[in-house]
């Protein structure tokens, strides 16, 4: 792969030379000094070309020793407690030997382990808050199939890849090597974890959320992966690792012109405004002279309108991270804010396409008119579910925009629940007819298989069909029984809805007032 | 000004407003001094703004509606003496005696500025006690009186959208007062929230922002409930499924046997 360095710097959008190059460079008069926390050996060795490293190469700040007390070095302790399974060792009289439980472990196992005396042997295992299950993400089949397909993957390839996920804890390079679905076809590190983030993003964000919308975003937000940007990144990385020394120097040599070249730029540009000065006044000179020109390149180019079309071009193209662009919101000063709470306004973005006609205008209106409303398929199971909850969605007592909102994304909620629900009893019913079909070929199958058998068995099998026929009839006999008295209990459930409806003021005010709504609409 | 009649763009202003009633028992005397003996009731209903105001024994009202309202007209039950009344000033408020409760048609004419209809909402006349069952329950005459007022108010927000410039300045000229932050009186009994009932009780109510702040807990609490409880059958049904798709399998294999 033939890249230079300038390309690398290029497509990088290194924005400024002291993190791309080489400072020493920059200030070539100044003694090239070793970085701190580098050690001097490797410092030989790679030189003073590779200060993009340097920051990191800092001395890292380690956690401060435990300690003990001031009696027990490390070692001892480990040679004490694997002692002690042998022998009863008496250690110093502030500590003792207790047994524990670990609640992040499965099962009943129990450790012994070296206490200080005093503490309380009744507390929890201190060490089991580390045991922190990731989220993992399962879905039904009706949300694959509304969310989740993709032409490049079947469903199956993507249960096993979240399984593989889960079992390796998203630790994505051991997860990519045991990856091994068959007849699958070949995946990359980045595929692998762009499908399984982007299943997360969708589940996350078409789910009833039951926190408010910044930890949700915050959420999707932890999910975000842009693969192209991972490919080109590890792309250039490699080509980076990649380049031959000649290379290399050619890159140094470049470098230094360059830095010589915008040196001399800005010397003649100094000299001709002090020249402008002397001779017209102190107000004169080049107003848009830039001091330091973050993109050296461009003065290889050499004219100041190539300087700023290429920082545009430069910033147009660069990957835009989704922290980094963060959505262009109005900010509007403190003061406005409370002056739109105190006069109740609400503003809201105008559509620029939004066309000023009079039939486009929205009346004005009673908030609780505009309530939102459960589909009118699965409204009855939605108000009965929020009725178990001790809230009806006709009504608010403070029918506020808040509260408006809230209720909105409640119903959305109940109504997924209710769908579910429904799902689950059809998967139910058709596990059911499953198993009944399946019944009745094992057992007629080796009664009619086998001619050699006597006439019992054969009547057996025929009674053990007529069993399975039986047990067919009652699981219907059950369904049927189950849905009149759900239907019964959807009818109760209807009447004492009208019942109450009928001696609630308020719900026949709103009932009404939803007829005259439809009635306007 | 010519900029007057132009409407504000991507904006949206709201009134609080509450309507209801308010109905006490007759004494006998008064029962005897009027023209219509069988009424036991005098009831007030009314539209007024949210916040009630400082001193008074009113359930809101503190601010004049009159700026954005112009009429407010009560239809009432056809058996009264021309059943619909235009309340054409502030207070926007109907006193009358009856012995019945029925439903009450209110209709809110804005004001010429606003270029906007009027707009329709019910209210049902409330004459007997709130009981904790929700269930309708009318107890004697002096027993009623004893518990004092019978208080039916609904808050509601009027929304203005797009406002015209001149109604916008009209609206920000006058700020609604505030609703008090915390309880100072009895809350206003709503069967959205029948565990309310008790603290209801002990006088006039008054609408508070802890009422909007406490339905909005009600709400988080029951969706957090809701959540839960989808993501347990969405794990059942996930198991069911692939159950499903062994069985289909199994069933399979042995139709193909």
């Amino acid at each position: 792969m033939n890249v230079s360095a300038a390309d690398i710097r290029s497509v990088f959008n290194v924005p400024d030379a002291a993190v791309a190059g080489p400072s020493q460079i920059k200030k070539p008069t100044t003694t090239v000094r070793k970085p701190e926390g580098m050690p001097r050996e490797l410092y030989a060795l790679i030189g003073p070309s590779t200060p993009a490293l340097s920051a990191q190469l800092a001395k890292p700040r380690l956690k401060q020793k435990p300690n003990f007390g001031g009696i027990a070095p490390r070692t001892k302790w480990h040679v004490s407690i694997l002692l002690s399974q042998y022998f009863v060792i008496s250690y110093s009289s502030d500590r003792e030997l207790r047994t524990f439980k670990n609640p992040a472990r499965k099962g009943d196992l129990e450790l012994r382990h070296w206490e200080k005396a005093g503490t309380d042997s009744a507390a929890d295992y201190p060490f089991a808050k580390y045991d922190v299950q990731p989220n993992s993400y399962q879905y039904s089949l009706d949300e694959y199939t509304r969310l989740l397909e993709d032409r490049d993957w079947t469903k199956e390839e993507t249960d096993y890849l979240l399984s593989v996920v889960k079992e390796y804890d998203s630790r994505w390079y051991i997860v990519h090597d045991r990856y091994n679905f068959p007849g699958g076809p070949e995946r990359t590190l980045e595929d692998l974890k762009d499908r399984y983030c982007s299943v997360c993003r969708k589940l996350i964000r078409n789910r009833p959320w039951a926190g408010d919308d910044a930890s949700k975003t915050l959420l999707i937000s932890s999910y975000q992966f842009d693969k192209e940007r991972e490919v080109t990144r590890k792309k250039y990385l490699k080509s980076l690792e990649d380049r031959t020394p000649d290379q290399i120097a050619e890159e140094e040599a470049l470098y230094v012109e360059v830095k010589r070249l915008e040196q001399n730029e800005r010397r003649f540009k100094r000299d001709r405004e002090n020249l402008l000065r002397t001779l017209a006044g102190i107000d004169s000179g080049l107003p848009d002279i830039v001091e330091d020109d973050p993109l050296p390149l461009a003065i290889l180019e050499g004219s100041k309108t190539k300087t700023k079309k290429t920082k545009g071009v430069a910033e147009a193209e660069s990957p835009a991270t989704p922290a980094a662009t963060p959505a262009p919101t109005v900010k509007k000063p403190i003061k406005s804010a409370a002056y739109d709470a105190q006069h109740c306004i609400i503003r809201t973005e105008t559509p620029s396409a939004a066309i000023a006609t009079k039939a486009a205008h929205q009346p004005a209106y009673l908030r609780s008119f505009k309530l939102p409303a459960p589909k009118a398929a699965i409204a009855p199971k939605v108000t009965q579910a929020l009725a178990e909850l001790g809230i009806s969605h006709t009504r608010l007592v403070m029918p506020t925009r808040e509260n408006a909102l809230l209720l909105d994304s409640l119903i959305e909620a109940t109504t997924t629940l209710v769908e579910t629900k429904r799902a689950y009893d059809k998967a139910e019913y058709e596990i059911q007819v499953l198993k009944n079909r399946l019944g009745v070929r094992e057992k007629s199958q080796p009664a009619e298989g086998t001619e050699g058998k006597v006439e019992g068995s054969a009547g057996m099998g025929v009674d053990d069909v007529q069993v399975g026929k039986e047990a067919e009839e009652t699981e219907g006999e059950d369904g049927r029984a189950q849905s009149i008295l759900s239907a019964r209990s959807g009818g109760r459930s209807r009447k004492h809805a009208r019942r109450s409806m009928s001696i609630s003021s308020v719900d026949t005010v709103s009932t009404r007032a939803n007829n005259k709504r439809q009635k306007r609409n | 000004m010519s900029n007057d009649r132009v409407r504000v763009r991507g904006l949206s202003i709201f009134r609080p407003i509450i309507y209801g009633n308010t109905a006490v028992v007759l004494t006998q005397k008064e029962r005897d001094a009027s023209p219509t003996p069988d009424h036991t009731h005098r009831w007030t209903v009314a539209v007024r703004s949210a916040a009630s105001p400082p001193d008074g024994d009113q359930v809101g009202g503190a601010d004049d509606l009159s700026y954005f309202i112009k009429r407010v007209s009560f239809k009432l039950h056809d058996t009264y003496p021309n059943p619909s009344r235009n309340v054409d000033k502030s207070p926007f408020e109907l006193t009358e005696t009856g012995w019945g409760e029925f439903e009450i048609q209110i209709r809110i004419t804005f004001v010429t500025e606003s270029g906007e209809k009027a707009a329709t909402l019910y209210h049902h006349l409330k004459l007997h006690p709130w009981t904790a069952s929700g269930e309708p329950e009318i107890p004697p005459l002096d027993v009623a009186m004893k518990l004092g007022p019978v208080h039916s108010w609904q808050y509601d927000e009027v929304v203005f959208n797009d406002p015209y410039q001149n109604f916008l300045n009209v609206l920000t000229s006058h700020p609604p007062t505030p609703l008090p932050k915390s309880k100072r009186k009895p809350v206003p009994f709503h069967l959205a929230h029948p565990a309310s009932l008790e603290a209801s009780k002990g006088g006039t109510p008054e609408f508070t922002m802890q009422m909007a702040k406490e339905e909005e807990e009600r709400l988080k609490e029951a969706r957090a409930r809701v959540v839960e409880e989808q993501e347990k059958w969405r794990a059942m049904l996930i198991e069911k499924e692939n159950e499903l798709v062994d069985l289909q399998k199994r069933v399979n294999g042995i139709e193909a046997a």
